[in-house]
């Protein structure tokens, strides 16, 4: 009896599911579970793996995803999970206490269903050890938004391919296809977007938080300062004064913001420096029309592009 | 400074609009031992602009506002019954959980309307420091208001909070002041939480008026007291924030309860008779001296007893002399020591500069590749090693130094300490027994006379 009740629970937790806005992906003949951590590692999950795979986020997008507290439905998400991806750096750091309390060996780090995705990538920012964290971030080693550079994606999705081929070697074939059909697309489009921000090489800018350095690199662009430097304490008015003034003498050209923060020091700045305040998209699906990957880059870059072009030419 | 001016004024001005309504609303909320009531309103007004946005309303718009008024109004009609049911359950635990209801709600809230997050951590952190021209228009415009009705209705308000049972009043009189009382109440917090936060409202509402009452229970008194102080803390935690780098809202909390402890202090060493003044000044010194005697003996014994733990005030004493561990290290140790310091600083330093070169090549000259970027990379991880590996040269030293330096210091400090204890404790009773023999000595001669 109680296991029919925990049936029917985990039922229900699975029709919620989707109500939660997580993305889940989940077509008829799935044979591979994959869970990730935030939506965007998600849709990369679903690019690789297509109709072999359904695909399960558990970080709700347009929340703080360095504050997300996980729920009991998300361990439930993660046992069962053939293939579980995160993000690392300590950006999901919840994880890991999450798997220690399920115990199985295959969820953890060396397991057959971990994949921590930053492995890899060209790493940005590594702290030294001080206490402070200057750089802008809590925890981790270096800055963890890596998936915001398009080019990382390459090494992300080779990553999930071979965990995929290693879980179900017979389907390589179609894996491999899915992955090259994915690389074709974004090659086309990662020419557009650099096209798109050429103009603004250089060009210097303020964000909210440290979560552009990626972003920044691809597209040389100067992220010189940030409106909060240590994340969850409110910046001071000594901060916001240094920071208006050396926005003007470096003229900073707009202001990054991300949806789930307050707004209202970056208003301030925006305001003071007479420039835009540009909402970006950290993750997918944490601003209306940014479904999967590619809308993510593509939302960002034309939001970008639009607040730096001049009045005449803006592109709405 | 000209920056610096114009970036204090506007919070400057809307501190003082809060002080002038808060500290009066203070005063009542003080009589009426509901002083959770501000946050339970608030926090239900929060709930009902989290709920209009989960509908699909944004939090500034008109749908957004009457939402957050519904549920203040209904918060308010909650606060009213309150005193209905106080022979029930204590007010305090009512508002209390009413409270923490209104909050774990809009938590549940906001989960299925994630993009309304902003606004919830809005509310918790505030944001003084950028109040617009407009807001702070329209919060003047609502005070006025507010101010004028409370004026008009102070005589029978003000006698509704003072009593727990108005005599001469009927249930239903007391029960449409007390909701006429709490919308008000509900409708000012609401709005300088949104701005404010809950916890620098909190500060307005209360500690001005706790001020104005440590010295009189003539509210004609407290009032320009705890307005006058009001203002000061809010310039000073302002001034504070900008000067010493810090976040405004949480500087002005801390302002507020300084001002409160200098009053206090006041209130003892100033305005009170000769003969008190003397006797507080006794009582206050003998306990400064008995906490620091007590915690340097703590401090030394736990030295002695475990020398390479943390080891907080010996840290401070260090700090403060100059006498960091170095010196009770022997010659070797004492290089050693040293240059795993310079090292540690050595290998940050590179970190840094890499970590500065590689921002530079993002958007100068030539971009660096990938392979480039995962050396530097591979470099920094290494430095960081090395300077790990300092670190705890470090910490076995200063466990070294700590071992050496419990005898040397930890010893004396635990006797000086202690004896110093001892001498307050006989002085103590000593004087104890002295008034005990004048008194009874007293009693003798009264009764022989």
């Amino acid at each position: 009896m109680p296991a029919r009740i925990l049936g029917l629970l985990i039922t229900a937790a699975a029709m919620a599911a989707p109500l939660s806005g997580a993305i889940s992906v989940a077509p008829a003949s799935a044979t591979l579970r994959v869970v990730a951590t935030t939506t965007d590692l998600a849709t990369l999950a679903a690019a690789v793996g297509g109709e072999l795979v359904s695909v399960e986020s558990i970080v709700p997008p347009a929340t703080d995803p360095e504050a997300f507290e996980p729920r009991p439905g998300d361990t439930d998400k993660v046992r069962r999970a053939a293939l579980l991806v995160r993000v690392g750096l300590g950006y999901d750091y919840w994880l890991d206490a999450l798997t220690q309390n399920i115990g199985d060996k295959r969820l953890m780090r060396g397991g057959d269903a971990y994949l921590d995705a930053s492995g890899g990538i060209p790493l940005l920012e590594i702290r030294g050890q001080s206490v402070t964290n200057e750089g802008g971030h809590s925890h981790g080693v270096a800055n963890p938004h890596y998936w915001l550079d398009p080019e990382n994606a390459v090494i992300v999705t080779a990553g999930i391919a071979e965990a995929l081929v290693r879980l179900a070697p017979e389907q390589r074939e179609r894996i491999v296809a899915n992955r090259n059909r994915f690389l074709a697309e974004l090659t086309m489009r990662r020419k557009r977007w650099s096209d798109r921000l050429a103009p603004f090489a250089g060009v210097k800018l303020i964000a909210y938080h440290n979560s552009w350095p990626y972003f920044a690199r691809r597209f040389r662009l100067d992220v010189i300062d940030f409106v909060e430097p240590r994340p969850g304490v409110a910046p001071s008015p000594a901060h916001l004064a240094r920071l208006i003034s050396e926005g003007r003498r470096a003229q900073v050209r707009a202001i990054l913001h991300e949806p789930y923060e307050p707004e209202d020091a970056s208003r301030l700045v925006a305001r003071k420096l007479e420039v835009p305040l540009v909402l970006l998209a950290v993750s997918v699906d944490s601003v209306p029309g940014t479904k999967d990957y590619f809308a993510l880059i593509e939302y960002n870059v034309a939001a970008l592009a639009g607040a730096l072009s001049p009045p005449g030419r803006q592109v709405p | 400074m000209s920056d610096a001016l114009s970036f204090l004024l506007l919070p400057f001005a809307a501190s003082v609009a809060f002080v002038l309504v808060h500290a009066y609303l203070g005063v009542h909320v003080l009589r009426r031992k509901v002083v959770f009531a501000d946050l339970a309103l608030a926090q239900l007004s929060a709930l009902g602009a989290t709920v209009a946005f989960a509908v699909g309303h944004l939090p500034s718009s008109t749908a957004g506002f009457a939402y957050a008024l519904l549920f203040t109004t209904i918060g308010a009609a909650l606060l009213t019954l309150a005193r209905h049911l106080a022979r029930f359950v204590s007010q305090e635990a009512f508002v209390g959980i009413l409270y923490v209801f209104a909050t774990a709600a809009t938590v549940l809230v906001v989960d299925r309307a994630p993009q309304g997050a902003e606004h919830v951590k809005k509310i918790l952190m505030g944001s003084i420091l950028t109040v617009t021209p407009r807001e702070l228009a329209s919060l003047a415009a609502l005070y006025a208001i507010i101010a004028l009705l409370h004026w008009l209705a102070r005589r029978p308000l003000l006698a509704i909070s003072s009593e727990t049972a108005p005599a001469g009043r009927s249930v239903l009189a007391v029960s449409i002041w007390d909701f006429l009382f709490f919308l008000s109440f509900g409708v000012v917090v609401a709005s300088s939480v949104s701005i404010a936060g809950v916890l620098l409202v909190f500060s307005f509402l209360i500690v001005p008026a706790v001020i104005g009452s440590i010295f009189s229970a003539e509210v004609r008194v407290v009032l320009p007291i705890a307005w006058g102080t009001g203002i000061v803390a809010s310039a000073v935690g302002l001034v504070g924030a900008y000067m010493l780098d810090l976040p405004t809202g949480a500087a002005m909390v801390t302002a507020f309860t300084l001002l409160l402890v200098l009053a206090g202090i006041a209130k003892a060493l100033v305005f009170a008779g000769v003969r008190e003044r003397r006797a507080n000044l006794r009582v206050a010194a003998r306990a400064l001296l008995a906490v620091a005697l007590v915690l340097i003996f703590a401090s030394a014994v736990w030295l002695l007893v475990k020398p390479t733990a943390d080891q907080p005030l010996a840290a401070l004493f260090e700090g403060a002399t100059g006498m960091g561990p170095e010196h009770f290290l022997n010659a070797g140790d004492h290089d050693i020591y040293e240059s795993a310091t310079r090292d540690m600083t050595r290998f940050q330093g590179e970190v840094d500069q890499l970590n500065a070169r590689e921002k530079a090549a993002r958007f100068q000259s030539e971009p660096l590749s990938d392979e480039e970027i995962r050396r530097i990379a591979s470099y920094q991880q290494s430095f960081n090693e090395m300077a790990r590996g300092e670190r705890f040269v470090q910490e076995v030293l200063r466990g070294k130094a700590r071992a050496r330096e419990r005898w040397l210091v930890g010893l004396p400090a635990a006797i000086i300490a202690l004896s110093g204890l001892g001498w307050l404790a006989r002085r103590q009773r000593w004087r104890h027994s002295r008034r005990r023999s004048a008194e009874t000595g007293a009693s003798r001669n009264s009764i022989a006379a």
